[in-house]
């Protein structure tokens, strides 16, 4: 089993503004799509769950799809409370200033954490879907928010590493 | 005296159940570009409680495959898990086993 021990994440506060934007932007994405929505990213967060029986992937979606979405707004909502202290910068901070360099702690006990854990995966999902995702060579070095992607990866697998017991 | 064998012919009962209600449920998580491999292994750990040698082995099975099948049974109990597994972001569906 995962660990139930309280983790911390380090983060510059210029890290943790970019990743406060982040989840503002999915959560205003929630927010603007209701039930049933087209949005090829909302939808990848709410798959069918049987395969060759649309009428039964429908019910299970009229039953679930408002939990589920709903769940994703609630983890966004605790992913920005635990960042709000760490993403603020000083009104005057200029590019290069040591305050967006600054080292702050965000600690995630476990609950926290695997609200983080869901989230930063959601999210990831959602750019996915965005960038047109495929396979996992798919990749254009020119779009910078492919270093956004690999950046929410790279903090994904640092969090789950040390959610693990061993 | 053994108490606990039971008997060595099952009797007849005379009510067939059909084949397609006999066959159990499953729940198939499928191979997906984005979810991370220790992600999924972290959610097949955390959710269904298995050990870590079960959970990468069924996340291989995932990633090489291109699909598994992590649980069967009931496919109300698969429901559950399908939107366990959704919760999660993994791309999971039921079905009932194949013959």
């Amino acid at each position: 089993m995962t660990g139930r021990r309280l983790v911390v994440l380090e983060l510059t506060r210029m890290e943790a503004a970019h990743l406060a934007g982040l989840v503002n932007q999915f959560a205003e994405l929630l927010d603007a799509s209701g039930p049933s929505s087209t949005d090829p990213a909302i939808a990848r967060l709410v798959p069918d769950a049987y395969a060759d029986d649309t009428e039964a992937a429908q019910e299970f979606r009229d039953l679930t799809e408002r939990d589920l979405l709903d769940r994703r707004r609630r983890d966004a909502e605790v992913v920005l409370e635990s960042l709000h202290d760490p993403a603020t910068l000083p009104g005057d901070a200029e590019p290069g200033d040591d305050a967006l360099i600054e080292l702050v702690d965000v600690r995630l006990d476990p609950d926290l954490l695997q609200a983080w854990l869901r989230c930063l995966a959601a999210i990831r999902l959602v750019l996915a879907t965005r960038l047109e995702i495929r396979t996992e060579e798919d990749h254009d070095v020119g779009d910078p928010r492919f270093g956004v992607y690999e950046w929410l990866g790279y903090r994904l697998d640092g969090l789950v590493n040390a959610a693990s017991d061993d | 005296m053994a108490m606990l064998t039971g008997p060595d012919v099952v009797q007849e009962t005379g009510t067939r159940l059909d084949e397609s209600t006999m066959r159990p449920w499953q729940t198939v998580v499928w191979n997906d570009p984005v979810n991370l491999m220790s992600y999924v292994t972290h959610v097949f750990r955390e959710y269904f409680g298995f050990d870590r040698p079960r959970a990468e082995r069924l996340m291989l099975a995932v990633h090489q495959d291109g699909h598994a099948v992590v649980a069967e049974g009931a496919r109300e109990q698969m429901e559950l898990h399908v939107q366990a597994m959704h919760d999660y972001g993994l791309w999971a569906t039921l079905r009932q086993a194949p013959q």
